[in-house]
């Protein structure tokens, strides 16, 4: 066994460097996410973003491999799944031309905006979350291509989060899981009610906000897009995630409403930012 | 240049590495949702191959690198959790743990599950509640993941970390325990 004498200068050493962590913590949290410790934060993103885009590109099949070993069973299930959706869906493609082209018309003559041309930017994630208690990604664009805070971002699935922070070439995604993540929502019957995010990896709560009787009657798969009211953060329509479970507490006059994410948050590759803000 | 001029170097590149690949591959590896954590790991290789002083020092630099790519938590939380972690395991290595070849696997996974701990304890402290929004059983899960994945890599990122380091002070009374086994008698011979 090793036995070594600590030094008094080790001590000191240790002692400073906490100090210094304490201090930064402080400034950063009386800073509420501006000021000088932000500042380094974008300058620093800045510098790595290269190397990140570069290992990213590189790296990733490798990534991917290893995802795909690790969850062999569960992607040959998925695919299977997968197979049998695509057939399901070709039967009802046809039927479905037609009521396209009249919900078209119907869209059209009630000006909803998302289904206008809501100008895009199309962006790769470069950081999904360095930490495990993140509920942020990193994209690799930024001020320079006009993306501003508050944009929503959303993925072929729907919705994904919104814009937090933006540097010249990079900005930070805020997920629809994150706890402080509000979202207003269309519900069943005409009420509305607003979407909050329960952590990494977790479902999404509904609150019901307006009631028109009968309360809101979910079943389970269901869908459920934004309100697009006014002052609301997002236009109207956007997927935000599927009805998990509906059920009416005893005594209780709303149900408990729980969403899974229509999109695929630990996965995520190209977003769009969509170049919008709140009228 | 000296050799420990030069080993701080080495030192500062294999963090600068560690750092673009934490943030550029971790998040592909996630098993059940929870990436392996690099930075921890180089935190704890200091503090086992440099001692507490080493392990503080590699152990804050890195915590603040990780901060520099967090958004939901304040810069320094990471670092102080990281020097912390560092310097206690430099502490315990110097005073109560064996030299056996399983030290520096059996350590990183259980110092790695502490700093997870740890990070969330100091941010509750420092008035950061929402780490624990996502519940008990998610903190559960990260530890124990993290923890698993870190026993991995400490082999090949044990033995990048004897390299980077060698020359140093620390890495001179500290470093059989990283070292080759080539490096180990040499070592030993000159003790």
């Amino acid at each position: 066994m090793a036995v070594y004498r600590r030094s008094s200068r080790t001590r000191y050493v240790v002692a400073v460097l906490v100090l210094a962590a304490l201090t930064l913590v402080t400034i950063d949290a009386r800073s509420n996410g501006s000021g000088v410790t932000a500042d380094v934060r974008s300058k620093v993103q800045d510098v790595f973003s290269p190397l990140q885009r570069a290992t990213h590109a590189v790296l990733r099949p490798i990534g991917d491999f290893l995802t795909g070993a690790v969850d062999y069973g569960s992607l040959k299930r998925e695919n299977q799944r997968l197979r049998d959706q695509v057939a399901s869906l070709e039967r009802l493609r046809v039927q479905f031309a037609a009521e396209q082209a009249a919900a078209e018309q119907v869209l059209a003559e009630r000006n909803l905006s998302f289904v206008g041309g809501i100008p895009t930017v199309t962006v790769q994630v470069i950081d999904d979350g360095s930490s495990n208690f993140e509920t942020f990604i990193t994209i690799n664009k930024g001020a320079d291509s006009g993306i501003a805070s508050g944009q929503p971002v959303v993925a072929a699935g729907g919705l994904v989060g919104s814009i937090e922070s933006v540097s010249a070439h990079t900005a930070t995604v805020l997920l629809l899981t994150n706890p402080s993540y509000v979202v207003g929502v269309r519900l069943a019957g005409g009420n509305t009610g607003s979407v909050e995010g329960t952590g990494r990896g977790r479902s999404l709560n509904v609150s019901v906000i307006t009631t028109n009787q009968p309360s809101p009657a979910m079943t389970k798969g269901e869908p459920v897009v934004t309100s697009g009211l006014n002052n609301e953060k997002f236009p109207p329509n956007i997927p935000v995630g599927k009805v998990l479970s509906a059920k009416t507490p005893p005594g209780a006059s709303e149900p408990d409403i729980t969403l899974t994410p229509l999109v695929n948050l630990n996965r995520l590759s190209y977003l769009q930012v969509l170049l919008w803000s709140p009228q | 240049m000296s050799a420990h001029t030069l080993a701080r170097l080495r030192i500062a590149v294999l963090l600068v590495v560690a750092t673009v690949l934490q943030t550029a591959l971790a998040s592909d590896l996630r098993v059940a949702g929870v990436a392996p954590d690099l930075m921890v790991l180089v935190a704890v290789l200091a503090g086992l191959a440099g001692g507490s002083e080493a392990g503080a020092v590699v152990g804050f630099f890195s915590g603040l690198l990780m901060d520099m790519f967090l958004a939901s938590t304040p810069l320094g939380l990471s670092a102080l959790t990281y020097c912390v972690i560092g310097a206690l395991i430099g502490t315990a290595r110097a005073s109560v743990m064996p030299e056996r070849s399983l030290v520096v696997p059996v350590t990183a996974m259980l110092a790695t599950a502490a700093a997870v701990l740890l990070f969330v304890a100091f941010g509750e402290i420092l008035g950061q509640g929402q780490l624990l929004d996502a519940g008990g059983s998610w903190l559960i899960r990260v530890a124990v993941i993290e923890a698993a994945w870190n026993l991995v890599l400490s082999l090949p990122i044990g033995w990048l970390y004897s390299r980077a380091a060698r020359g140093s002070v620390g890495s001179e009374r500290f470093g059989m325990t990283l070292g080759l086994p080539r490096q180990r008698e040499r070592l030993a011979g000159i003790r």
